[in-house]
């Protein structure tokens, strides 16, 4: 009962096209890996778009069922939590953090009233004082406050705003499990930073594990304490993200390192001359 | 408020804009045509038996007073203004001397009942269905409904119109095939006279309900098929809000939002009316009167229902977009 998280041997076939096309496509194959809950961490699942990292997240948070093998959090298995009850247990535990800020919140919904309905939600929060204080608490961990969403709808906030507020719903519930599918990847490149190391902050802070979806291998390099390297729905390559990303073993690793341009010019353009 | 005041202004300057250039073109267009209104009135007048030439003198210009034609083309279109904003059109040439505002006044009720009706009922069908078919995807009963809508959909309006007229009308004679209501009842607001219309109503509303919700449908299901991917009704789904929510106050609710626009539009061409379809069942709204006026080179009756269509629209418009921003927050005032 010592695993937050704990993936055992996890598969997921899609079927596509018509009934005389038909062919399966497995975009997760036997993966495993387990998180511990006495060690808070940041786990970063790499792999370019088609390597089934999104598809292994959205298992994770029970949006697709896994083909084969079990999905357990804190040892209960998840694949069979269906009801609206159990869906809100899970979620209490269990927070997600999508890519896109601007499509993470109802444009028509006014932002505050989203927190707050967090706050009644998964905190059994009634009145509109204690929702404000659960919904204030966890604003201020991301850096900001409830007067600057107060009233606001989401197109009237910048995306690394937006993101940030999508953390702190995150954190309403106090899940000891965050999944953050590509959370920086449409956030201003100046404001990026800022939310990766909020994310460090959570886990040293607050002790949530986190697991991290990126094909940024250097985001991946800066935040995680371990990686797996997927392709092809399969773990090509895991460990401790500084040993992996400084000697990487398998050649699919190498190459996805290797297709990171230096910072140096006159490298850089070495490498893209070949 | 300041932002809305200067938005309303705004528009109301289009509006005006907009109702200034139709009414000048209709004007332009209508002074085109070879038909001359004072000469048909007078053929007719004196068709009877010679007049004293003087007399026809003094009656051409009476006429020319009475159908706003005197002086040059700028004088005649200060004239019309002045009419317009009298919402006086003169006396209609094909029912002499009735006035044309009386004969749109007689009309308007009735295409108004009916399109109305048949855009709101198709509106909400096509909608809700679509919206449905959007959200359950796999459902098999859906997909039936779906591929039927889709099978009338290109059929012309006035075709199914047509068919209902025939299998309904002729064939099968449970529905009246032509009138507004029944001939000899007097019109009023009792319980035989509404049923009459109602019933007389039925099949033009149906076959133009049947021709409009194709459009609705489709466009709704490709909407909502868009909004379901949306990061944000996936949170909801996840954290187990319920799905009778989840599809009205998620989905359907963001996807309504363009369609609105696209209903205020077909409200706006009521008054035009649904030309064919009244013509085809003989219903005594605007529509025919407008057939009626080209048919019989009613000068005077087409420039009024055109003007008239010109400032429905233009209202209509105007009506959503001061709305707009009460359904919609992102659209901004400033």
């Amino acid at each position: 009962m010592s695993a937050v998280l704990e993936i055992d041997d996890v598969s997921k076939r899609f079927r596509s096209g018509g009934l005389l096309s038909a062919r399966t496509v497995e975009a997760v194959k036997n993966v495993s890996f387990t998180l511990e809950a006495d060690r808070p961490e940041v786990f970063a699942i790499v792999g370019q778009s088609g390597s089934g990292k999104s598809t292994l997240a959205n298992m994770i948070l029970g949006s697709e069922m896994p083909s084969a093998g079990r999905i357990r959090v804190h040892g209960e298995d998840i694949t069979d939590a269906r009801s609206a009850r159990q869906r809100i247990d899970f979620m209490r535990r269990v927070q997600p953090i999508f890519q896109n800020p601007f499509e993470a919140f109802n444009p028509l919904t006014r932002i505050d009233s989203y927190l707050f309905s967090t706050a009644r939600r998964f905190r059994d929060a009634t009145g509109a004082k204690a929702q404000e204080a659960l919904a204030d608490e966890a604003l201020q961990l991301v850096g900001l406050t409830i007067e600057e969403v107060r009233g606001r709808y989401s197109h009237e906030l910048s995306g690394g705003q937006l993101q940030r507020i999508a953390v702190a719903r995150a954190l309403i519930p106090q899940p000891d499990l965050i999944v953050a599918d590509e959370p920086v990847s449409m956030v201003d490149a100046s404001l990026r930073m800022s939310i990766v190391n909020l994310f460090k902050d959570l886990r040293d802070r607050l002790g949530v594990t986190i697991v991290y979806i990126t094909h940024d291998l250097a985001t991946a390099y800066y935040i995680a304490d371990r990686l797996i390297i997927m392709k092809s729905g399969e773990i090509v390559e895991q460990g401790p993200a500084k040993a992996v990303l400084d000697d990487p073993q398998h050649p699919y690793s190498r190459a996805l390192r290797d297709a990171i341009l230096p910072p140096d010019p006159r490298r850089a353009h070495e490498i893209i001359a070949g | 408020m300041n932002t809305l005041t200067a938005y309303i202004l705004r528009r109301l300057g289009q509006f005006v804009f907009v109702i200034f250039t139709g009414v000048t073109l209709a004007f332009l267009i209508t002074n085109l045509s070879p038909v001359d209104p004072v000469e048909q009135s007078l053929t007719q007048l004196t068709s009877f038996g010679a007049s004293d030439p003087r007399a026809v003198e003094l009656m051409r210009e009476s006429l020319a007073e009475l159908y706003g034609l005197q002086g040059n083309l700028f004088e005649q279109y200060v004239n019309f203004w002045g009419r317009v904003l009298r919402a006086d059109f003169g006396p209609s040439l094909s029912a002499f001397p009735t006035p044309v505002i009386t004969l749109i006044a007689n009309a308007a009720p009735w295409t108004i009942g009916l399109l109305v009706t048949s855009i709101l009922i198709t509106f909400v069908l096509g909608n809700l269905i679509g919206a449905l078919a959007g959200y359950f995807r796999r459902s098999r009963f859906l997909k039936v409904l779906g591929m039927v809508i889709m099978t009338i959909n290109p059929i012309p309006h006035y075709f199914i119109g047509l068919i209902l007229l025939i299998f309904l009308g002729f064939v099968f004679p449970i529905f009246p095939i032509s009138g507004g209501a029944q001939m000899n009842r007097p019109s009023g607001f009792d319980l035989g006279y509404v049923l009459s219309v109602l019933y007389h109503g039925f099949l033009p509303a149906l076959s133009l309900v049947l021709a409009g919700l194709g459009g609705w449908f489709i466009g709704m299901r490709s909407l909502v098929s868009n909004v379901v991917t949306d990061d944000h009704v996936l949170y909801a789904e996840l954290a187990g809000v319920k799905g009778r929510k989840i599809f009205s106050q998620y989905v359907a609710r963001n996807a309504m939002l363009p369609q609105m626009t696209g209903l205020a539009m077909q409200l706006g061409q009521i008054f035009g009316g649904t030309v064919i379809v009244e013509f085809l069942f003989n219903y005594p709204g605007m529509g025919r009167l407008l057939i009626q006026g080209i048919y019989r080179g009613d000068y005077s009756l087409v420039l009024g229902v055109t003007t008239i269509s010109i400032f429905a629209v233009a209202f209509a418009v105007l009506l959503i977009d001061i709305l707009y921003p009460l359904i919609d927050p992102r659209v901004k005032l400033g």
